[in-house]
C-alpha cells in the first residue's frame, strides 16, 4: 500500500487495538494534522474497510462459513457410535437432559446409515455425505463442539458474537472492523440466503451489533436478481450518475463536517462509494453465466437438489476471489432441525449440501485459494442419542445438543485429514479435547493473523472483545 | 458470558449469598437439586442451610470458611459438576470459593420451609423490573443549568458527575423539520416552518406541538409503531402459502384512530385484550346480525390477539401449529405490554428471570378459552359479519328470492324432462308405458326389476343425463333463469368482515400445564392468572358469571390498567421514549428481565411511568412531556458529549438517526406533493415487477400462474406506507431494505442498518427516479426561475433555504446535466432538475433525523 495519510492511520489503528483514540489524536496533533487541542482533545475516529495489517503474519485472509442452522446430527453425520447401534431401540442407560424436549424418550437410536474411513487419514464419514468423503485429506474434523446453551438462538448467538445474547458484533464484523477488506468494489461481508426464506434470526446472524455500521454483512437476494437495482437509469448510465455521485459526495461531506465523527453518516458515504462500484462489480461477480460446464457440473448446478446451494457455494467461492473478507452460506429457517422425520429428512438435507460443499473446497483448491480461505461447515448444535416422538420410526427425530457436536473446518491454516476431539461413547458430550465457541472463535482470529485479545473496540470506558473474557485458547493441534 | 459481568461482583467484594451465588446455583444447580420433584443425591442447593447436610459417601456439601472440605467447590472445579450443561467458568467458580472462604453467610434470614419446585429468591423479588411504580421525587434545580422540566431535571443529575451539560438548543427549523419526522412521519411544509419561525408568541414551540399532535397523520405515524409491537401483517404466514387475511386491516385503522383520538391507554389495552368480552359478545352470538353496532370496534381491537402468524387456514391445521398459534400470541401479548420473554418458559422455567413453567401456563390460561386447541377455528372460521339488520334481512329476502327463481328453474328443467320422457315413451305399447313411469317415479328406490327396466331401454332414463343432451334448446331456457337467481344475488348489500377474537358460551377448556413444553404430556391443571413474581395481582376467576364469556381476559386487562401493575406503564414509556430518542431508557424495549438491559435512568422511567398515569394514561400528554424538554430541543452535537460518552446514553446530545423506513417512502411523497392522504380501508396489494421488486401495485396471473406486469391503481400506489400491504413473504421492497420488520411474531426494535442495497436503491430504483422527476415537474409549475426552483425545492427537502453557495453549486450542476441528457431526451432540463433533486433526495441532510 502507497503510503499516504489513510495508510499511517491504520497502522495507528491496528497497532493500536485498545490504544484509545487519545493517542491517536496526540499523534494526528504531532503530525500537524489537528489543531489547536480542542476540548477535549478527541479527533473523530472515522471508520473504513481498507485493508488493515494484521498482528503477525496470517495464513487466513478469507472465510466461507457454511452455518446448518438447526444442528445436524453428528452421530449420523461424522461421529460414528457403535455403542448406539448395539443398544438401539432400548433404554438410554446414563442421564440425558432434554432441554425443551417436546416428545421425549430415552430410547437410544442408533444411526441406521453406515460410516467408512475415507481419504488418506481414514476419517470415518456416514453414507450420507459421499462428497465429503472425497476431501477428507482437506478437513479438520471437530467432534468435540461444545456451547452448552441448549436453544438454537443462543447458541448461534455464542458461535456468531461469543456471548449468548443479541446485539453484539458477529465474527464476520470483528474481522472486517481488524482487517478491512481486500476489494473496494464489493461488500466486504456478505450473507447468502436461502430462496424459501430468512435464517432464523434472520439479520442478527450478520449484524455488527454495537461496531460501526459499515461492518455490518449485506444481504444478498436468495435469487436473480441477487442484487436488485444495479443499472442506473438508462437517461443517467454514466457520466450523469458519476456526476451525482460526485455531489452526493460533497454535500454529504458538508453534513458530516456539521456534525464530526457521526460514524453512521460516514457509513452511508462509504456505503455511497460501494454501491457505485458495485454497479458493474456486482454483477460481474453474481454473474455465474460465463462459469464453464465443468464448474457447474463439480457444485451440482446441472441438478435440481443441488442447483440453489450450489450456486450459492459458487458464488461465495467467486467472492472470495475478488477479495471478500466473509461470506456466510445460510439456510431457510432451522431446516436442520430434526425434531421428527429424521430418517426421511437428514438424508434430505444432506443431498441438497453434500456435492457443492465438497465441491467448494476442490475449487478452491484448484484455484490456489484454499490456502487462504477457511471454509466453516457446522450448525449451532448437534442432536441426542436417543430418540424423539417415538411414535414410529419414520416419524421419530432427536432432541438438541449443545454438549458435544461436530463440525468441520478446511483450509486457511486448518490441518488437513485430522480429527479433533471426541465425545463419549454415545455422542452425548465432549469429553476430550472440548473446542468452545470462544476456542473456536480464538483460533480463526489466529489464523487471520490477529490477537484474540488484542483486537478489540473501545466502547465508552470498556475495551470490548470477541473473546469477551472467557478463557480461550487457540487450539493449535487443529492447525497445519 | 457476557450478561454476566452484569450481575457478578467485583473480584474483590465479599460475595453475597444471596446476589451472586445464588443466581449461580440456580443457574447450573438447581434444576437437578431443587427443582425437580426428587432431589438428586438428596442434595437441595436452593437454600444455605441445606448445604450443611453431610453426604451419603461422607463429607458436606460445604463446610463453611474451609472452601477445601466443600465438596461442592472440590466437584464443580473438577468439572465433575454440574453433570449435564455448561460448567461453571473460572469467575464463577471463585465466587463460590470467595464465599465460603469468608464464611459462608446470607445476608438474611431464610424461609422456614420451601415445597419442591421452583423458588422465588429474595433477590428475584427485588430485581428493578418489578418494584412497584413510586413516583420518584424531582431532582432539584440547578442554578444556571438549563432544566425547562422535570425530564431535563433527571437527566441533568447524571450529566453534571460526568461533567457534562446539555447541548445548546437547536434552531427553530430543525426543531419543527425533528418534531414533524417525529411525530408525523414526514418533512413539515415550507408554510409551517415559516409559521413556527415567526411566532413570536412564548407558547410557539408548545403550540407547534400541538398542530402537530392534532394532525391525523399522527396516527399513521405512531400507529405504526404500535403495529410493530402487535406484529401487524396482511397475511397468515407461518409457511410457504402466506394467504391473504384480508380484514386485518380493521385492526390497523383501530389502531390510528385510538392514537388520533388519544384513547386512554387504558382503554386501549382493555380494548385490545378483551373488547369482546366489553361487548359481551360470544362466537355464537356474533353469527348472524352483531347485537349492538358499537362493538364493532370493540371487535377490531381483539384483532391485537389475532396477529399471530396462523397457517392454519392452509392446509397446516394440526395440534402442533394450533399450539404454535398460542405460544405466538402469548409471545406478542407478554413482549408488547410486559417487556417480558417468556416463551422459554413454555417448556421449563426461565433460567433467567424468575419466571416458571407453570406462570407461564397460567398467562395462556388467560387466553385459552378464546384460543382453544381442541375446539379451533381457523381464520375462515373466525370472521364475523359487519351487516346491520336491515343488510341481514335484505340480504336474506334477496336470498330467499333467488332460491325461489332456482326452484322455478328446478320445475322448469323437470318440465321438460317429463315432456321428453313422455315423447320417448309414446313409442312404446301402451301397455308398457305404465311400468317406466312408476319405475322413474321411484327415483333410487327402485327394484332390480324396474332397474333391468331402464338396461333394456337407457334411452327412457332421462334423468341420468343433464337436459343439454336431450334438448340444448330447453337447457339454455332453464340457465336462463338460473342466471337471474344469480344475477339477483348481486343485488345484496356488500359484507363486510372483522376478524377479532371470541370465545364461545360454552364452559371455558381447562389448561393443563405441558411437560417439556409437550401438549402430548399434560400435567397438573392450571387456573388462569399472573406471573407468581408481580406482587399483588388479583385472583383471576375461572369463569365470571356476569358475563358470557369467561371473563378472564377481561379480569386480566383490568389489572394490567389497574396502575398497579409494576410493568405496563413502564414498558409503555420506554417505547415512547424508545421512539422519541432513538433508543429506550431501557434499551430493549421488548425485555425488561435479567438478559435485558437495566434502565439508564431509572427514576426519570419510574417519574414518566406516574405521570403518564396520573394523566390518565394519555399518549399525547406523554409527548408533550418529553418534547418540552431540553433534552429534546437540545442540537445534536456536542464534542464534549461525543467522546465522553459515544454511546450517549446520558442524552448530552440529540440522538441523529436515519429516519425509519416509512418515513423515507413517506417523506419522498410529501415532498414531491404527490402523497394521496386517502386514510384507512383495505390495503394497497403490492406484486412481484419485472426487475424482481416487490412494489405497490395490481398484478394479475396468466393461465400458467404466473404474475403478469404490475399495474398501477390510480394514484393509490401513493398512499403512506402504512397503506402498503404487508406480506411475510414478499414485503415490499423499498421498505425492506430500509428495515421495516420481519414479523414472526412481532418486533420490538428495528434494525437500523446502511448497507450498500440501500444506496443502489436511492441511486437507480425507479420509484425515487419517478418521485425526483414528479419533483421537478411541479417546481417547473410554481416558480418560473431556476434558482427560485433551486430554493423552492430545497426548502421542501431540508426545511431552510439554501446558503448563496448552495445555490450556485445546484444550478451548475443542473446545467452540467442538461449537456449530458441523451439527444433522445424530450425534455433535458427538466431530466437535468430531476437529476439534482434525486441527489438531494438521497442525500444524509434529507435521509437523517437531526
Amino acid at each position: 500500500m502507497r503510503p499516504h495519510f489513510c495508510s499511517r492511520r491504520h497502522f495507528i489503528r491496528a497497532n493500536s487495538f485498545g490504544l484509545g483514540s487519545l493517542a491517536l489524536a496526540t499523534l494526528l496533533r504531532d503530525d500537524g494534522l489537528l489543531g489547536a487541542p480542542v476540548k477535549p482533545a478527541i479527533a473523530p475516529e472515522r471508520f473504513d474497510l481498507l485493508p488493515k495489517p494484521p498482528h503477525f503474519a496470517p495464513k487466513a485472509k478469507a472465510m466461507i462459513s457454511l452455518f446448518m442452522i438447526g444442528g445436524p446430527s453428528q452421530m449420523d453425520l461424522f461421529d460414528p457410535k457403535p455403542m448406539l447401534t448395539k443398544y438401539d431401540g432400548q433404554k438410554f442407560p446414563g442421564d440425558i437432559r432434554y432441554d425443551n424436549a417436546a416428545e421425549a424418550s430415552s430410547k437410544v437410536l442408533g444411526s441406521p446409515w453406515k460410516f467408512s474411513p475415507h481419504g488418506q487419514c481414514g476419517i470415518e464419514l456416514s453414507e450420507l455425505l459421499p462428497h465429503l468423503g472425497g476431501i477428507a485429506d482437506e478437513i479438520t474434523l471437530i467432534r468435540s463442539m461444545h456451547t452448552g446453551v441448549n436453544n438454537h438462538g443462543q447458541s448461534m448467538f455464542a458461535l456468531h458474537n461469543g456471548r449468548i445474547t443479541a446485539g453484539h458484533p458477529t465474527l464476520g464484523s470483528w474481522l472486517t472492523y481488524g482487517l478491512g477488506s481486500e476489494t473496494q468494489n464489493l461488500p466486504a461481508y456478505v450473507a447468502l440466503t436461502h430462496p424459501s426464506g430468512m435464517p432464523l434470526l434472520h439479520g442478527d446472524n450478520w449484524t455488527s451489533g454495537w461496531l460501526p455500521s459499515i461492518f455490518q454483512g449485506t444481504h444478498v437476494r436468495p435469487t436473480e436478481p441477487r442484487i436488485l437495482n444495479l443499472d442506473p437509469p438508462a437517461h443517467l448510465a454514466g457520466e450523469a450518475q458519476r456526476r451525482q455521485l460526485e455531489l452526493l459526495r460533497s454535500i454529504n461531506e458538508t453534513h458530516l463536517a456539521e456534525h464530526p465523527g457521526e460514524s453512521d453518516l460516514e457509513a452511508r458515504i462509504a456505503s455511497y462509494a460501494l454501491a457505485a462500484k458495485m454497479q458493474t462489480a456486482a454483477k460481474e461477480a453474481f454473474d455465474i453465466s460465463n462459469e464453464p460446464a465443468h464448474i457447474n457440473k463439480l457444485y451440482g448446478i446441472d441438478k435440481d437438489v443441488t442447483r440453489d446451494y450450489g450456486t450459492r457455494c459458487l458464488i461465495a467461492r467467486r467472492m472470495v476471489e475478488r477479495g471478500v473478507r466473509f461470506v456466510q452460506v445460510l439456510n431457510v429457517g432451522q431446516s436442520w432441525d430434526h425434531h421428527g422425520s429424521i430418517l426421511g429428512e437428514l438424508p434430505r438435507r444432506c443431498a441438497e449440501v453434500d456435492q457443492p460443499c465438497a465441491a467448494l473446497i476442490t475449487d478452491l483448491k484448484q484455484r490456489g485459494l484454499l490456502d487462504s480461505t477457511v471454509v466453516h461447515w457446522g450448525g449451532e448444535m448437534g442432536r441426542l442419542p436417543v430418540l424423539q416422538n417415538d411414535i414410529g420410526r419414520d416419524k421419530c427425530g432427536r432432541d438438541h445438543n449443545t454438549y458435544g457436536f461436530s463440525t468441520w473446518m478446511a483450509g486457511g491454516g486448518f490441518r488437513g485429514g485430522y480429527v479433533h476431539g471426541e465425545t463419549d461413547e454415545w455422542g452425548h458430550e465432549a469429553v476430550k479435547d472440548v473446542v468452545n465457541h470462544y476456542d473456536w472463535h480464538a483460533t480463526l482470529l489466529h489464523l487471520f493473523g490477529l490477537d484474540w485479545k488484542r483486537l478489540t473496540y473501545k466502547r465508552a470506558t470498556t475495551e470490548l472483545s470477541l473473546v469477551n473474557g472467557q478463557p480461550a485458547r487457540v487450539v493449535k493441534e487443529m492447525l497445519a | 458470558m457476557g450478561f454476566l459481568a452484569a450481575v457478578v461482583a467485583p473480584a474483590t467484594a465479599e460475595p453475597s449469598f444471596e446476589k451472586d451465588v445464588q443466581p449461580l446455583l440456580k443457574r447450573h444447580c438447581w434444576h437437578c437439586h431443587g427443582e425437580e420433584p426428587k432431589l438428586r443425591g438428596g442434595v437441595d442447593l436452593r437454600l444455605r442451610r441445606f448445604m450443611d447436610k453431610e453426604l451419603d459417601g461422607g463429607g458436606h456439601v460445604i463446610v463453611a470458611g474451609e472452601p477445601a472440605k466443600s465438596e461442592l467447590l472440590t466437584l464443580v472445579k473438577s468439572g465433575e459438576m454440574p453433570e449435564k450443561g455448561s460448567k461453571l467458568s473460572p469467575e464463577e467458580i471463585a465466587i463460590l470459593e470467595r464465599w465460603i472462604a469468608a464464611g459462608a453467610k446470607t445476608e438474611r434470614a431464610e424461609p422456614e420451609s420451601l415445597t419442591p419446585g421452583p423458588f422465588i429468591t429474595e433477590e428475584d423479588r427485588s430485581f428493578w423490573a418489578f418494584q412497584p411504580i413510586a413516583r420518584p421525587q424531582t431532582p432539584p434545580a440547578e442554578s444556571g443549568a438549563r432544566i425547562r422540566t422535570p425530564v431535563d431535571a433527571f437527566i441533568f443529575a447524571k450529566l453534571k458527575p460526568a461533567g457534562l451539560d446539555f447541548a445548546p438548543d437547536t434552531d427553530r427549523v430543525t426543531r419543527i423539520r425533528r418534531v414533524w419526522l417525529d411525530l408525523l412521519g414526514i418533512p413539515p411544509t415550507p408554510e409551517e416552518v415559516d409559521a413556527f419561525v415567526a411566532d413570536t408568541d412564548p407558547a410557539a414551540y408548545e403550540m407547534m406541538i400541538d398542530r402537530a399532535l392534532a394532525s391525523p397523520l399522527y396516527g399513521e405515524r405512531w400507529g405504526r409503531h404500535w403495529l410493530d409491537a402487535a406484529g401487524y401483517a396482511d397475511t397468515n404466514g407461518g409457511t410457504d402459502t402466506d394467504s391473504k387475511r384480508p380484514h386485518a386491516w380493521h385492526y390497523r385503522d383501530y389502531v390510528v384512530k385510538a392514537f388520533n383520538d388519544d384513547k386512554p391507554w387504558t382503554n386501549f389495552i382493555t380494548e385490545q385484550l378483551a373488547g369482546d368480552e366489553l361487548a359481551k359478545l360470544t362466537h355464537e352470538s356474533t353469527r348472524g346480525v352483531l347485537p349492538d353496532r358499537a362493538a364493532i370496534p370493540l371487535l377490531a381491537a381483539t384483532g391485537f390477539l389475532r396477529m399471530a402468524p396462523d397457517p392454519t387456514g392452509d392446509g397446516a391445521d394440526n395440534p402442533l401449529t394450533r399450539n404454535q398459534v398460542i405460544a405466538d400470541t402469548v409471545q406478542i401479548v407478554t413482549s408488547s405490554l410486559l417487556g417480558m420473554t417468556v416463551a422459554c418458559a413454555q417448556c421449563h422455567d426461565h433460567r433467567y428471570d424468575p419466571i416458571t413453567h407453570t406462570d407461564y401456563h397460567r398467562l395462556r390460561a388467560i387466553f385459552e378459552p378464546a384460543l382453544d386447541w381442541k375446539a379451533w377455528r381457523n381464520p375462515a372460521m373466525r370472521l364475523v359479519s359487519l351487516y346491520t339488520a336491515e343488510e341481514r334481512a335484505t340480504a336474506d329476502a334477496i336470498e330467499a328470492e333467488a332460491k325461489k327463481i332456482e326452484e322455478e328453474a328446478r320445475a322448469l328443467s323437470a318440465k321438460h324432462k317429463d315432456r321428453i320422457f313422455e315423447a320417448r315413451l309414446a313409442k312404446l305399447p301402451e301397455g308398457e308405458r305404465q311400468q317406466y313411469r312408476d319405475a322413474r317415479a321411484a327415483k333410487d328406490k327402485r327394484t332390480p326389476e324396474q332397474n333391468q327396466l331402464f338396461k333394456d331401454k337407457p334411452e327412457l332414463n332421462v334423468d341420468a343425463g343433464s337436459l343439454d343432451l336431450f334438448d340444448p334448446a330447453a337447457d339454455k331456457e332453464v340457465k336462463a333463469v338460473k342466471a337471474k337467481a344469480n344475477e339477483h344475488r348481486t343485488k345484496k348489500p356488500a359484507e363486510q368482515f372483522v376478524a377479532g377474537l371470541l370465545e364461545t358460551s360454552t364452559p371455558p377448556p381447562q389448561t393443563f400445564l405441558f411437560n417439556r413444553g409437550d401438549y402430548d404430556q399434560p400435567k397438573a391443571q392450571v387456573p388462569p392468572g399472573e406471573l407468581g413474581i408481580i406482587a399483588d395481582a388479583p385472583e383471576i376467576a375461572t369463569d365470571d358469571p356476569a358475563l358470557p364469556t369467561s371473563g378472564r381476559r377481561l379480569a386480566y386487562a383490568r389489572w394490567l390498567t389497574s396502575g398497579k401493575h409494576p410493568l405496563v406503564a413502564r414498558v409503555i414509556v420506554n417505547r415512547v421514549w424508545h421512539h422519541h430518542f432513538g433508543r429506550g431508557i431501557v434499551g430493549t424495549p421488548g425485555d425488561f428481565g435479567r438478559l435485558g438491559e437495566r434502565p439508564s435512568h431509572p427514576e426519570l422511567l419510574d417519574w414518566l411511568a406516574a405521570e403518564f398515569m396520573d394523566g390518565g394514561w394519555k399518549m399525547k400528554r406523554l409527548h408533550k412531556l418529553i418534547l418540552l424538554s431540553t433534552a429534546y430541543r437540545q442540537a445534536s452535537v456536542n464534542p464534549a458529549s461525543k467522546s465522553a460518552d459515544p454511546d450517549n446514553r446520558l442524552l448530552a446530545r440529540f440522538p441523529i438517526r436515519r429516519l425509519d423506513a416509512e418515513t423515507v417512502r413517506d417523506s419522498m411523497l410529501a415532498v414531491t406533493g404527490r402523497m394521496n392522504p386517502a386514510a384507512g380501508g383495505p390495503p394497497e396489494p403490492v406484486g412481484i415487477d419485472k426487475l424482481g421488486r416487490i412494489v405497490v401495485g395490481d398484478q394479475g396471473r396468466n393461465a400458467n400462474g404466473e404474475p403478469l406486469d404490475i399495474v398501477r391503481i390510480g394514484g393509490r400506489e401513493l398512499r403512506r406506507s402504512i397503506y402498503v400491504e404487508v406480506r411475510r413473504r414478499s414485503p415490499h421492497t423499498m421498505l425492506d431494505t430500509f428495515d421495516a420488520p420481519v414479523l414472526s411474531p412481532n418486533c420490538n426494535s428495528r434494525a437500523v442498518t446502511t448497507v450498500a442495497p440501500q444506496s443502489l436503491l436511492l441511486l437507480n430504483d425507479p420509484f425515487v427516479v419517478e418521485q425526483s422527476e414528479a419533483l421537478a415537474a411541479q417546481l417547473r409549475t410554481l416558480a418560473a426561475e431556476r434558482r427560485d426552483r433551486v430554493i423552492l425545492g430545497w426548502r421542501r427537502l431540508f426545511s431552510r433555504v439554501p446558503r448563496e453557495e448552495e445555490i450556485t453549486m445546484a444550478l451548475d450542476f443542473w446545467n452540467s446535466q442538461i449537456a449530458l441528457q441523451p439527444a433522445i431526451s424530450k425534455d433535458p432540463s427538466l431530466a437535468a432538475a430531476a437529476s439534482l433533486w434525486q441527489v438531494l433526495l438521497g442525500s444524509n441532510r434529507f435521509l437523517y433525523l437531526d
